[in-house]
């Protein structure tokens, strides 16, 4: 069986269309999120932005429908709190659907 | 009378040693390769601090003895270490791709339904190209959020030979992956900067750099010390192998 449909061969997703695909989204542990920035100054989708003062100083998510966030997980490699890390990884459908893969998971050591 | 006690010892595996080489025993920890492969994270941030030039001679070296088809060494490589001339390429590009975003971004752009039509139509023709993620790159780029070289201080661009031995793309990406994980290993910060392509949607550059046939501009690598701590191991997905063994299939994660 074909891997992709003739539908969805032939349809080139709308990228802003929430119903067409999915972007990727982070979740923070604002517990642990003490605002240092440096995942904001990396991600490059700037999808992530530091909001608050002292205390209150986090880092959030960009409020948007289709955040450019690529799941690349930089900000999870540099976060120094283990406060932040990619939940959604993108899938942009149709002619563009991610194939084959599993779950996200760490390096395994066989 | 004494009796024998049956006292299960454990046998110690093979104690694991950091930096063991050239060996593999179960449960072994990742050695000094694997943990460069596994932990290198592409920097977009970096230090104003110029890396010293014998560091980026041996780190060519590298991409020197990369393997290749036919031994065919497709390859050219420029290096690029002048601030100004950096900051140019950048300007260069982040016009060009105002003008990519303005013909293509129907959110933005003033055609309306005409930039939806030629994106349609782009990514019929173009479907790499016109991948949601670098088409979200390329109005990033144009609204100055996202650096071309991310503010590098060394570039390091790879020109292929097009007339290579059977696949000198493939040659090129081997080449550039040996530069980038001795880079880490040195202590160093990179990233793989494909828009360089751009360049081609002009001549300033092509004259400037001398791209001209057989040649052709294929990727650009940003080298430089990076802020903070950017390496280290994450969660990626797993993929799904097909593993043919004993004359059936599994599929294997």
């Amino acid at each position: 069986m074909a891997y992709l449909t003739f539908k969805e061969r032939t349809t080139i997703p709308t990228y802003d269309n929430p119903e067409h695909g999915t972007s990727g989204r982070v979740v923070i542990d604002h517990e642990r999120c003490n605002g240092c920035g440096n995942c904001a100054l990396i991600c490059p989708g700037d999808c992530l932005y530091v909001a608050g003062v002292g205390k209150h100083k986090k880092c959030y998510m960009i409020d948007k429908a289709f955040p450019d966030c690529m799941s690349c997980n930089d900000c999870q490699a540099i976060c120094d709190r283990d406060a932040i890390r990619v939940s959604v990884t993108y899938d942009f459908g149709y002619f563009y659907k991610i194939l084959h893969r599993g779950e996200l998971a760490y390096p395994r050591n066989f | 009378m004494t009796e024998t006690l049956d006292v299960e010892t454990e046998v110690p595996e093979k104690a694991s040693q950091e930096g063991e080489m050239y060996t593999w025993h179960e449960g072994m920890e990742w050695n000094p390769v694997e943990r460069i492969i596994l932990e290198r994270r592409s920097v977009r941030k970096y230090k104003d601090k110029q890396v010293p030039e014998k560091l980026v001679r041996r780190i060519l070296e590298a991409g020197r003895f990369a393997p290749s088809a036919g031994n065919s060494q497709p390859w050219k490589f420029i290096v690029v270490r002048d601030r100004e001339m950096i900051e140019d390429m950048e300007k260069y590009v982040r016009l060009r791709c105002k003008v990519l975003k303005f013909m293509l971004n129907w959110q933005t752009s003033p055609l309306g339904k005409f930039a939806w039509l030629y994106s349609q139509m782009g990514a019929r023709l173009m479907p790499n190209l016109m991948h949601p993620i670098p088409f979200g790159a390329t109005a990033l780029i144009a609204d100055g959020k996202l650096k071309l070289f991310h503010g590098a201080p060394t570039v390091i661009l790879i020109l292929m030979d097009t007339r290579g031995a059977a696949k000198p793309p493939v040659d090129v990406g081997i080449c550039g992956q040996n530069m980038i994980l001795a880079a880490h290993s040195l202590g160093l910060g990179t990233c793989w900067v494909g828009f360089v392509e751009v360049f081609k949607f002009g001549t300033k550059w092509n004259k400037k750099l001398g791209v001209q046939w057989p040649y052709r501009l294929v990727e650009g690598i940003a080298l430089g010390y990076p802020v903070a701590k950017p390496d280290g191991m994450i969660e990626r997905e797993l993929q799904e192998v097909d593993w043919w063994e004993d004359g059936r299939k599994r599929t294997v994660f």
